[in-house]
């Protein structure tokens, strides 16, 4: 034992010796302080361009102008409200789809026989490009929130509902066998080691989820809408108000941006153990 | 032998698999008694179905044909009564180490505060006090093994079933967990069904080694070790250690010739 213990710690103190310590900028700030700077030097040039008569104005839009009318719209209280709106659109679409379909795929777990006879409606309604059901739903649901809501609950609940089956059908048949071994039912096995082994699958499309929900809002809202940002940016461009499209779509950048870590949040909280360091690893 | 002391009879059990070139039949008429408190080892060839015997004992998988008898009444088979260890240690990686030992008792429906209580003590009896909010990634492998083993004795199961638990682990921790489960053994008075391709630890741990012989498995000989040492590493120092250790080597190389030829 007291061999291997030098064995490993000669190497080591050789190999931290040449590892000077020197400046980088491979760290949470540095990083940071990279990204503005290329944020702010992108916007830059894009005024520079504009204010020399290189681009357009009028087919591209300019930082300052953008800025201006966010400043307007914020001071009038429309963009917070189209904001909110889409914002209730794609999060209700997006937690209605992924439950229902999260319930669904998991509930296929339990027969393999209907499991197999629904695969091929499954495979086909996914194959059918989403978006394009968007007139239907909005004939059905009307021009208001529900039909934003029933657009983004189309396409996310089919992406839940593949990706919740197939991480139940990957759950490891070993833990499975133990449970039934120790006289476990099938409900039994179902909560304690497919649910649990699934979770980390469908967190991982609540990510691609999040886009999917913004999509159905935003498309639904460019068919045909009162209010809300795909409202705002639809009516700015038929308008050739380019400013104003691009003050809508940075809100919706950051509002995707700002849903993402929502979800590592509820990742870091549903997941303890995959977060669980191994610095009380003891040897026995 | 008196049937009075015999826990659990195989008898003639027959069980094949569908395989690609045909079917295949792993065990053909099997039959071996394990006694009240025995440490019975199964050895043999590999692939010969020895943990095809812990399926079908377990309730995993039917035979074909054969019965099993516990305590004289025939059984289907003893799911929910075995206690059983793979060489994976099975720990559910979401739960902390309490709550995996936790997990049998979960299933027969027992109180939450009685188990707990009980859990509690298994863990400070097992050196494993501190670590009950632990996760298993975070312990090495010989805990982790040692956790198994608690959740598989706190259930009080009627046969422990032991499919190469040690095998993954290195050679110190395998003799240091080998002993920990002599002792636990003896201070919970259970009976022990050990599968192993390790003679050495086989002879070491054992009352009893079953020999199997070579697909189709039939049982080829049974043999008494009669060590009087109880730790497996004073057991290994045993004089006739060496003798039970070459008898068997000698039969399972007769069985490999055989199954080459």
């Amino acid at each position: 034992m007291s061999s291997i213990t030098v064995d490993k710690t000669a190497p080591k103190s050789k190999a931290a010796a040449p590892a000077r310590k020197r400046r980088s900028f491979d760290t949470t700030t540095g990083r940071g302080l990279l990204q503005l700077v290329a944020v702010i030097a992108f916007f830059a040039a894009w005024e520079l361009g504009v204010r020399a008569g290189w681009i357009s104005d009028f087919l591209v839009g300019a930082p300052s102008g953008i800025a201006k009318i966010t400043y307007q719209m914020l001071m009038s209280g429309q963009l917070l409200t189209d904001t909110w709106y889409t914002l209730m659109e794609a999060a209700l679409g997006f937690i209605i789809g992924t439950v229902v379909g999260s319930i669904a795929g998991l509930a296929l777990w339990y027969s393999v026989f209907v499991a197999r006879l629904v695969e091929p409606f499954i495979v086909a309604i996914n194959s059918v490009p989403k978006i394009a059901f968007a007139p239907i739903v909005i004939l059905w649901f009307g021009t208001g929130l529900i039909s934003k809501v029933a657009l983004a609950v189309s396409l996310t609940a089919i992406v839940a509902l593949i990706a919740a089956y197939q991480a139940a059908k990957d759950a490891d048949p070993d833990l499975q066998s133990l449970l039934f071994s120790m006289g476990a039912n099938k409900h039994q096995i179902f909560y304690r080691a497919v649910v649990p082994s699934t979770i980390p699958a469908m967190i991982a499309t609540f990510r691609i989820n999040i886009g999917f929900g913004l999509v159905g809002a935003v498309v639904g809202e460019f068919i045909s809408s009162q209010q809300g940002l795909g409202h705002l940016i639809y009516n700015a461009s038929s308008l050739y108000d380019l400013n104003t499209v691009w003050a809508g779509l940075f809100v919706l950048m950051l509002m995707g941006f700002v849903l993402y870590h929502v979800i590592d949040v509820i990742e870091r909280l549903a997941l303890p153990w995959k977060q669980a360091t191994t610095h009380t690893q003891v040897q026995v | 032998m008196a049937s009075a002391s015999v826990q659990l009879s195989v008898r003639n059990i027959q069980k094949s698999f569908p395989g690609k070139g045909g079917t295949v039949h792993v065990l053909d008429g099997l039959n071996f008694d394990i006694r009240e408190q025995d440490f019975v080892s199964i050895i043999g060839p590999s692939g010969c179905g020895k943990s095809t015997i812990f399926n079908i004992v377990a309730g995993l998988i039917a035979p074909d044909a054969g019965t099993l008898l516990h305590r004289n009444e025939e059984i289907a088979s003893l799911r929910g009564h075995v206690g059983y260890m793979m060489q994976k240690d099975l720990l559910f990686p979401w739960r902390t180490v309490l709550d995996n030992v936790l997990l049998g008792l979960e299933m027969r429906g027992v109180d939450r505060r009685e188990a707990v209580d009980k859990a509690r003590q298994h863990l400070a009896s097992f050196g494993l006090s501190g670590f009950e909010n632990a996760y298993p990634k975070t312990l090495s492998g010989g805990m982790r093994q040692r956790v198994a083993l608690i959740r598989t004795l706190i259930m009080d199961p009627d046969i422990l079933l032991l499919d190469e638990p040690f095998s993954a682990l290195d050679y110190q921790t395998r003799l240091y967990l080998e002993g920990v489960l002599k002792e636990a053994v003896e201070k919970f008075k259970k009976t022990v069904v050990l599968v192993t391709h390790d003679i050495d630890e086989a002879v070491a741990l054992s009352k009893r080694v079953v020999v199997l012989s070579g697909r189709p498995s039939r049982v080829k000989a049974v043999h008494e070790i009669d060590i009087a040492e109880s730790s497996p590493v004073a057991a290994r120092g045993n004089p006739r250690f060496s003798g039970y250790f070459h008898m068997l080597c000698g039969e399972l190389d007769i069985q490999t010739m055989a199954a080459a030829s």
